[in-house]
């Protein structure tokens, strides 16, 4: 292929890519308005106006794209990204909660005006790289995604300049930050490197043909070691113990607003992340873009977009051959057709020296020689060519065996490739389960004796990252074998995702507008709340009351979700561990609630007034507290649309 | 030299920088040691990518190494404004002064005792004068060590 048809192709991807790519579009957009408005217009435009705008568009066009999306999984930009319904939903609960997000800091003033574009371009920075969080489909974009949302909030933790004490939380924030990120890099240097690939759906073929190989195999040995350092990462962001450190306090140093944005946006973000890598190491997707790419000769695309770019297009292919060699594997069994795949590789050994005028072949020889190097680990590679004939009749052979064999066949092989993967399945779900017990019962432990409310719902967040991360648990070992379990969990999921958005946010706003009156963020300042503002107390309370999960309350829904699923995979540890822990976060909440509505006010203690039917602050927290209601009652919707959502990520 | 010796020799490389800035990463106290000895930790994963990347006959590890180095660079810059903030306000680059928070009814952590504080008379920049001193702000003398 020649130069050009490279650019072509290359460009024709990024256009089909960039119409799916409209509400990152949109933040952009926004982004860059924030910062000329103030150059160009002065003050006269308010940046809060514009940021409310900009998201707003950003949430139409997410809303607009699952329709668009709906029922289809696309990598956009040569496999950088996957767009698919769970990138989409994702997408749309990180919008919403841009919305949200600016309307309440426009409410409770922590951005002054002078400060307003710098903070929302900020948020929105981070926001831009939690959309692509969501979506990453490769290592490279795994680690840009994660600094993307990262490197933003450390400034953002320390947007009250004046103070001491907001230096001090963004510090250790971004202390805990770099280290975390360069041992998850580590991890992925070693990832990579082993299994040839950065594409996460090959490094899943790539992984189960070594499985199959030699389940014994000392390079498993270094696969672990990479995986438990990009869990390091995932638990930073996760804020999982032992690598909760950063929470408390930046949490209690940073202003209440974000506060509220690092627990409900960057906590969804890392755990749809954590849901993207793990099934990357542990499921083998059916080669359904394959069929595609034989049909509408996109392997020459695909080659193409390999040469000029880093893509994962040589990933695809490269899946392809594997899946076609454990085809082989699978026949050989019966008696058929043996060994064909595998001896490609040693016949290109043979070839001659002659010049490579055939691209197409070469690259078809590239991409087998590559498979070759897998299957026999870490071999060398060797750099012998065959003549342009046999090159042609070989990969005019390759291309035709492939298309022989039919869908029943390659789901055939999905399958074979997916029980060699059992080990790998077992590592990562063993490894996320026991972060996610120690991480909720440690963070439930230690929100008990918490004086500072912010502080306590750092460490009620660190708890509930540990619930998210049991339906992550749960999840795992059914991805190959049972994809409806998977979905269970995968959805029950997505449902507390949801609902967590307005249990926690809507706490952090009420705290934020409480401060503003009393300018103190302690639990004893709230004694006496219910006599002075009864329908804020009443609102507290029944957010509290649904974080605990009690019914009939959203959080209540969300939480028999998970367990429920964990109950039919038959995981009776975890299930045990998260029942117990619900009931020790019931003292904790319990005593805000105390504090508020039974404890008496000293002498001189100022008490707010926060009337809620009488101004704009009260009503947003009202609509907000609506939702935990209703979604206890009726949360069958929001489920139908969760399920919908991880339909395609396991196909 | 043959493919694999070279990516041992690369690797063992990359695992030692890497190694080595970890260990300095936790044991430093100096703040601006301790985002050196992240950088150096980086260049280890850069060594082993180039080094993968030259094994596996593709270009994903520089492009991961180029990335990594801009996004290194944008890290390290945030991390020097922060520092230089709280140097200012301080005077300090020991990250053992930052202890304000931590649990309720948990001492300091020292594991070697922080250094006094400099009870030093403030001292002004010796210049010829010229006008009127400024008025000094009480304030800013008690947490400045210097200027």
């Amino acid at each position: 292929m020649g130069f050009h048809e490279q650019i072509d192709a290359l460009i024709d991807d990024t256009q089909r890519s960039l119409a799916l790519f409209g509400p990152e579009l949109a933040l952009c957009g926004t982004i860059i308005l924030l910062l000329l408005c103030r150059l160009v217009i002065g003050d006269r435009l308010s940046s809060t106006l514009v940021a409310f705008a900009g998201t707003v568009v950003g949430l139409v066009a997410a809303l607009f794209s699952w329709s668009q999306v709906a029922g289809t999984s696309q990598e956009a930009f040569t496999g950088m990204l996957v767009i698919d319904s769970f990138t989409i939903y994702f997408r749309i609960f990180l919008l919403a909660f841009a919305v949200l997000f600016v309307v309440f800091t426009w409410r409770s003033g922590i951005p002054d005006r002078e400060d307003a574009a710098d903070f929302y371009t900020l948020a929105l920075g981070s926001l831009l790289g939690m959309c692509l969080m969501v979506a990453a489909n490769h290592l490279l974009m795994v680690f840009m995604a994660f600094e993307m949302a990262s490197v933003p909030s450390y400034v953002l933790a320390g947007i009250l300049k004046g103070r001491r004490k907001s230096s001090e939380a963004a510090l250790k924030f971004a202390v805990y930050g770099a280290g975390a990120a360069g041992i998850m890099l580590y991890g992925i240097s070693l990832i990579a490197g082993v299994t040839g690939t950065v594409h996460l759906p090959s490094i899943g073929a790539s992984l189960a043909n070594t499985m199959a190989a030699d389940p014994s195999s000392s390079v498993l040995w270094v696969l672990g070691l990479g995986g438990l350092m990009v869990m390091v990462g995932l638990a930073f962001k996760l804020s999982a113990v032992p690598f909760h450190f950063w929470a408390p306090d930046v949490f209690e140093g940073a202003a209440a607003e974000v506060g509220g944005f690092l627990s409900v946006a960057s906590k969804a973000a890392a755990i749809a992340l954590l849901v993207r890598v793990a099934i990357g190491f542990g499921f083998v997707q059916e080669a359904s873009a394959w069929v595609d790419a034989e049909d509408q000769s996109v392997v020459q695309t695909t080659n193409g977009v390999d040469q000029t770019s880093i893509a994962s297009a040589s990933g695809e292919t490269t899946s392809q051959i594997f899946i076609a060699a454990r085809i082989q594997d699978g026949n050989s069994a019966s008696g058929q057709n043996s060994q064909d795949v595998q001896t490609t590789g040693a016949d290109h050994q043979q070839g001659t020296d002659q010049q490579d005028t055939d691209q197409q072949s070469g690259d078809q020889q590239g991409t087998d020689q590559q498979g070759a190097d897998q299957q026999t680990e870490l071999t060398q590679p060797d750099e012998s060519q065959l003549s342009p004939e046999q090159q042609a009749a070989e990969a005019e052979r390759l291309a035709e065996e492939a298309r022989a064999l039919g869908i029943a066949q390659r789901r055939e092989a999905q399958e074979v490739a997916n029980e060699s993967l059992g080990p790998v399945r077992t590592y990562i779900s063993y490894l996320v389960g026991f972060l996610a017990a120690i991480t909720c019962t440690f963070g439930n432990m230690a929100a008990y004796g918490q004086s500072n409310i912010k502080r306590l719902l750092a460490y009620s967040t660190i708890a509930h990252a540990g619930y998210m991360m049991f339906a992550v648990a749960g999840a795992i070992p059914s991805i190959g074998t049972s994809t409806t379990l998977a979905q269970d969990h995968i959805s029950a999921l997505a449902v507390y995702v949801a609902v967590y958005l307005f249990m926690n946010f809507t706490a952090f706003a009420i705290i934020a507008f409480l401060r503003n009156q009393t300018g103190s963020e302690e639990i004893s300042s709230y004694a006496g709340l219910i006599r002075t503002s009864p329908g804020l107390a009443v609102c507290f309370s029944l957010l509290l009351m649904s974080l605990i999960g009690l019914p009939p309350l959203a959080g209540f829904a969300a939480k028999l979700l998970v367990f429920s699923a964990l109950a039919d995979s038959g995981l009776w540890v975890l299930l045990i561990v998260g029942a117990l822990n619900t009931v020790i976060s019931l003292f904790y909440y319990l005593r805000v609630i105390k504090a508020m509505c039974l404890d008496v006010p000293e002498e001189g203690q100022q008490v707010a007034v926060f009337p809620i039917w009488k101004n704009i602050d009260g009503w947003f927290i009202f609509l907000l507290t609506l939702p935990v209601v209703v979604l206890g009652l009726f949360w069958g919707p929001l489920r139908e649309w969760a399920l919908a959502a991880c339909s395609q990520l396991l196909s | 030299m043959n493919e694999v010796s070279l990516l041992h020799g690369f690797l063992t490389i990359g695992a030692l920088l890497f190694g080595i800035g970890l260990i300095g990463f936790l044991s430093r106290r100096n703040m601006i040691v301790m985002f050196l000895a992240v950088e150096m930790m980086i260049q280890g994963v850069s060594v082993s990518f180039v080094a993968w990347g030259r094994y596996h006959n593709n270009w994903d590890g520089q492009v991961m190494v180029i990335v990594m180095l801009a996004v290194a660079a944008c890290e390290a810059a945030i991390a020097m404004a922060l520092i230089l903030m709280v140097f200012e306000r301080s005077g300090k680059l020991d990250i053992a002064v930052h202890q304000r928070y931590r649990e309720d009814n948990q001492p300091e952590y020292v594991d070697r005792d922080l250094p006094p504080p400099e009870d030093k008379a403030q001292v002004w920049p010796n210049l010829t004068p010229a006008g009127v001193e400024p008025e000094h702000d009480p304030e800013e003398t008690a947490y400045r060590s210097h200027v």
